[in-house]
């Protein structure tokens, strides 16, 4: 696997508040990434250092390898804003005209498409479309450039469940039939799960977690049971939260459990269910400060 | 094959995704949706059917090529085994008696029912 992109001890500050911290990230070729955070964790600022929209204090960017110099933009990239308040007045046709010139692998058989899956009119202004119709633009882009490097910041912001379901559908097809490497942020975490391979999850400028998808859901656990019991069973693990009812307790943990653990399970009568990676997430955060 | 229930699956959180995968291309072999020597969906196909990450589908074949259920034809995909449907249901009983079995019995404790109570609640569903 080679690595496409490679930010290293990325720092910005705004104010006497970091953005970013010591920021490390590391994309491969080939695999779509979820990156996740709540609002103001740092994911668009990072998602925008990367793009040279705003340069960072200190740190640096490798693209395959070669460092990216100040305000240079990486070669066969797209970056799919959250808002596209940059295309001013222009009608939807002349903002993908406009993304075409920049985008060698562009394919505007794909593009035209995309616009009647999505049911888009191409002649209407950007400025007068509603918010979720706004995103579909940006999909469009994002998914027609086909570059070897996309990101997406918060591309399903404003869809219905259906736009929604669709745009993953069309990415996993030409995703399928064109890899490479896409990232994608977003708050809806468990939608992520199927599409995305691994996932980053950043809080407070930070990076907490790097983990394959199915990796991560293997070890998160919800375990329940009384309170002796869960405190002895959790006892070594790496506990995330806990609350106490009565005489029993929740703990959620991240831990890969093997048949030893499960059989100490059933011997002090505890459950162990698995974590949605949206309640994983939420653990994770409030139990990471 | 590519049309009607399939798009139903939905994947649950018990297991991981790619074993969720070999799981249904299991069921497909023993409901006769894909015969010995047949063809299996591409990754592509599969990939875009069920919405899910190209790469899990790529590990959910790998793990029923590991067990001998598929078997790559060059250039072509992959096709099911011969005694694929035997090997599955072999598999599946053992897990049946070792995890389901075991599971049931013990609720079965939690609730004190014999074993001779478990025996007739078979009994009167198979009439049912």
């Amino acid at each position: 696997m080679s690595i496409v992109l490679s930010c290293d001890k990325l720092n910005k500050k705004y104010g006497p508040t970091y953005a970013l911290r010591d920021l490390d990230m590391q994309l491969e070729d080939n695999v779509i990434y979820g990156l996740l955070g709540r609002n103001g964790a740092g994911k668009t600022t990072l998602l925008n250092i990367i793009a040279g929209g705003i340069l960072a204090d200190d740190g640096s960017i490798e693209i395959r390898g070669k460092k990216l110099g100040k305000g240079e933009l990486p070669e066969d990239f797209c970056f799919v804003r959250e808002n596209n308040k940059h295309f001013g007045g222009a009608r939807v046709i002349e903002a993908l005209q406009l993304a075409a010139n920049f985008h060698s692998h562009w394919d505007w058989t794909f593009a035209h498409k995309l616009l009647q899956t999505f049911g888009l009119d191409p002649n209407q202004k950007i400025k007068q479309l509603s918010r979720g119709t706004e995103s579909l633009v940006g999909i469009i882009i994002g998914l027609a450039s086909r570059a070897a490097l996309t990101l997406f910041d918060e591309p399903v912001l404003g869809l219905d469940v259906l736009m929604r379901e669709k745009f993953y559908k069309e990415l996993l097809e030409d995703y399928a039939n064109h890899p490479r490497t896409i990232l994608l942020s977003t708050h809806l975490i468990d939608e992520i799960v199927p599409v995305a391979e691994r996932v980053y999850i950043m809080d407070q400028g930070s990076l907490l977690l790097h983990e394959e998808i199915h990796q991560l859901r293997m070890a998160a656990y919800l375990i329940r049971g009384n309170s002796d019991a869960v405190a002895s069973f959790t006892e070594g693990k790496r506990v995330l939260h806990t609350e106490s009812y009565g005489h029993g307790k929740l703990a959620a943990i991240y831990e890969m459990l093997n048949d030893r653990d499960r059989q100490q399970a059933r011997q002090l009568d505890i459950t162990i269910e698995h974590l949605t990676l949206q309640k994983f997430f939420s653990y994770l955060i409030e139990g990471g400060h | 094959m590519l049309s009607g229930e399939a798009m139903n699956v939905t994947f649950d959180d018990k297991q991981p995704i790619f074993q969720q995968v070999a799981h249904i291309i299991e069921d497909d072999i023993l409901n006769g949706t894909y015969r010995e020597d047949e063809q299996i969906l591409s990754v592509a196909q599969f990939s875009q059917l069920f919405q899910i990450n190209p790469a899990t589908v790529v590990k959910g074949i790998g793990l029923l090529v590991n067990e001998g259920i598929l078997y790559k034809k060059r250039g072509l995909g992959m096709y099911v085994s011969t005694d694929a449907k035997q090997k599955i249901q072999n598999q599946r009983r053992d897990r049946f008696y070792k995890e389901l079995l075991s599971n049931l019995l013990c609720e079965a404790d939690k609730l004190e029912l014999t074993t001779e109570d478990i025996i007739n609640m078979i009994k009167q569903l198979r009439k049912e």
